[in-house]
């Protein structure tokens, strides 16, 4: 009878192998975390459990779950930070990021992170995908910044800071002037637009028309007016075919007196049925003085996909409002609790990061709860 | 002196000459050299001849021979006036019909084009004429070479389940958890976003995917 030990023999190299591919492949998938010497945060713990990189038909799929655990290491108050995320093997043009807001993290404290990617490449490109995650900014409870900031990231999260005490101050009014039932109820409307707040797919192509082939025609902006907006849009239009919107053209006259520097034209699409929903924002950077005109265009396509089960999209007509202005100094306007209290705005547009947060306290934790937390700003 | 004629010669090389003419040629051969010459090389040809001829079956039928040599001679001449109309050139014909039916056939392609350019929306007839434009430049079936990044590629995907960029036939997503008051949000500027709460951290994040110059 033959010895099995010289074919035993023969599997350990096999199993060696095998390991040492494993191990590549488990390698291959972890990301570079890149955080300057200076850093306001430092990873305290990175776990990549149930990160893998499997074929799938003839692509290489690449699932990393990061959970990362960042310590504040400076001595002020973090509001927010963002982490800028690539891969430039696989989308030498895209990126991605993401942000964290309506934090308080103290000096020392530290808190969690999670990014969760897919990269799907092809198979013969190269074998190995380093995934970036770099710092791209940290913004502090003074407001101040730190960080590269390639993604705005300052502007962004100033923007939601800025709207975080706007309705903080403005839950704690209806704490003061109306007790805890008052803040109940405010909560419930608040849950309740959430729920209905209507919501699509979309997708974005730069450039040219993407694939519809109905007619196309120019549909004119309808302006809502928010009496304090220091911009008052005049005119705008954007080319219309069927689920598609391309091309938004406004003109915005700077009424304040102080220049600036930056703003943001909040998109509201209306479709044959009367249906209302946010498309998008139509940003633009200039630098607007004081009565000063200027015309806002982008060679953009929104696509809005037809949903599982439904009716595709007709756009038939468009409404602009002014959703948010950053001056020359840095400092920002964004639009009242009492514009957003209109109906047709309250039914549109989504409530701000703080208040879907104060709001999901509620939710998980009682009344009892959101009072403690406005109660610490 | 008279030389005799070759066939005079032929003849008596044969034995076929008169007993007169015999003499009288055979008297100017003793004498002629060049006409001996002549004579026996008509000899030899003569001897020649009867040797090819004793190869021949014996019961050969010359007169049926001959018969069947002028029959296919016949035949041949037959075929060949037929196969001569299939040789003449195809100018002869007269075309008058191929003329007309592609006159008519040009004319509605002509107006079948007119027509369709007319009709056909602006988006796509500037995109017939660019792709026109391509075949006419590179040809068909040949691909142009397209830099690495072509901006009209990229394509920015938000939904309730995740965000991506996809650049030629690449993808990067971010993705979240189920979230009940998941928001999405796109920039006309080139970046598409979900903002979710973290059902463990209660914390607020925002996931965006952007172009190439944000």
């Amino acid at each position: 009878m033959p010895s099995s030990k010289p074919v035993l023999a023969g599997f350990v190299p096999v199993l060696a192998g095998f390991m040492l591919v494993a191990s590549g492949l488990v390698a291959g998938v972890l990301p570079k975390i890149d955080l300057p010497k200076d850093s306001p945060v430092a990873v305290l713990s990175a776990d990549y459990k149930d990160s893998n990189e499997t074929a799938r038909g003839g692509a290489m799929l690449l699932d990393l779950h990061a959970a990362l655990s960042l310590r504040n290491s400076s001595h002020r108050r973090i509001r927010g930070i963002t982490l800028l995320v690539s891969a430039q093997d696989v989308t030498p043009g895209g990126k991605g990021s993401v942000t964290v807001t309506s934090l308080d993290i103290g000096p020392d404290e530290s808190f969690p992170v999670r990014i969760d990617l897919r990269l799907l490449r092809p198979l013969q490109a190269a074998p190995s995908v380093p995934v970036q995650i770099s710092l791209d900014g940290v913004l502090f409870e003074d407001l101040s910044f730190y960080g590269p900031d390639k993604l705005s990231s300052r502007r962004n999260m100033t923007l939601s800071e800025y709207e975080a005490r706007r309705d903080r101050k403005y839950f704690k009014s209806l704490l003061a002037e109306g007790g805890p039932e008052r803040l109940r109820q405010e909560m419930l409307t608040s849950l309740a637009h959430q729920e209905d707040r209507p919501s699509m797919d979309v997708q974005v192509v730069k450039g040219a028309r993407a694939t519809n082939f109905e007619p196309e025609k120019q549909v004119q902006f309808a302006f809502l007016q928010l009496p304090d907006a220091p911009i008052e849009p005049v005119d705008g239009m954007a080319r219309v075919a069927g689920n598609e919107a391309r091309a938004p053209r406004v003109e915005v006259r700077n009424r304040s007196d102080r220049a600036i520097r930056y703003l943001e034209v909040g998109w509201i699409l209306q479709d044959h049925g009367g249906r209302e929903f946010l498309a998008g924002s139509v940003p633009a950077e200039l630098n607007l003085a004081p009565g000063q005109k200027s015309q806002i265009l982008e060679n953009t396509t929104l696509k809005f996909p037809q949903p599982h089960g439904g009716q595709p999209l007709a756009i038939d007509g468009m409404t602009g409002f002014i959703s948010s202005v950053e001056y020359t100094d840095g400092s920002v306007w964004i639009p009242s609790r009492a514009d957003l209290g209109t109906p047709r705005l309250q039914r549109i547009v989504a409530p701000s990061d703080e208040e879907q947060r104060l709001a999901q306290i509620y939710r998980k934790k009682g009344l009892a709860a959101l009072v403690a937390e406005l109660n610490r700003f | 002196m008279k030389h005799p004629n070759e066939t005079q010669l032929a003849l008596l090389a044969g034995g076929d000459l008169s007993l007169r003419e015999r003499w009288r040629v055979r008297r100017h051969v003793s004498r002629c050299a060049e006409c001996e010459n002549d004579l026996q090389a008509l000899r030899r040809a003569s001897e020649q001849v009867r040797e090819l001829a004793a190869e021949l079956p014996k019961d050969l039928n010359w007169n049926r021979l001959a018969e069947e040599m002028q029959g296919n001679i016949r035949v041949g001449l037959a075929a060949g006036q037929a196969i001569a109309g299939f040789d003449k050139p195809a100018a002869i014909r007269r075309p008058r019909l191929g003329w007309n039916a592609g006159t008519v056939l040009a004319c509605a392609s002509v107006l079948f084009v007119l027509a369709f350019w007319a009709n056909i929306p602006r988006p796509q007839a500037e995109h017939l004429a660019q792709a026109l434009k391509r075949i006419a430049v590179h040809g068909i079936g040949n691909v142009p070479q397209q830099p690495a990044l072509q901006q009209e590629d990229v394509v920015l995907e938000a939904s309730s389940t995740d965000i991506e960029v996809q650049e030629n036939g690449r993808t990067l997503s971010l993705m979240h958890p189920h979230s009940d008051g998941a928001t999405v949000s796109v920039s006309m500027q080139g970046s598409a976003g979900v903002r979710f709460i973290d059902s463990d951290t209660g914390q607020v994040t925002t996931n965006k995917v952007y172009y190439a110059e944000q």
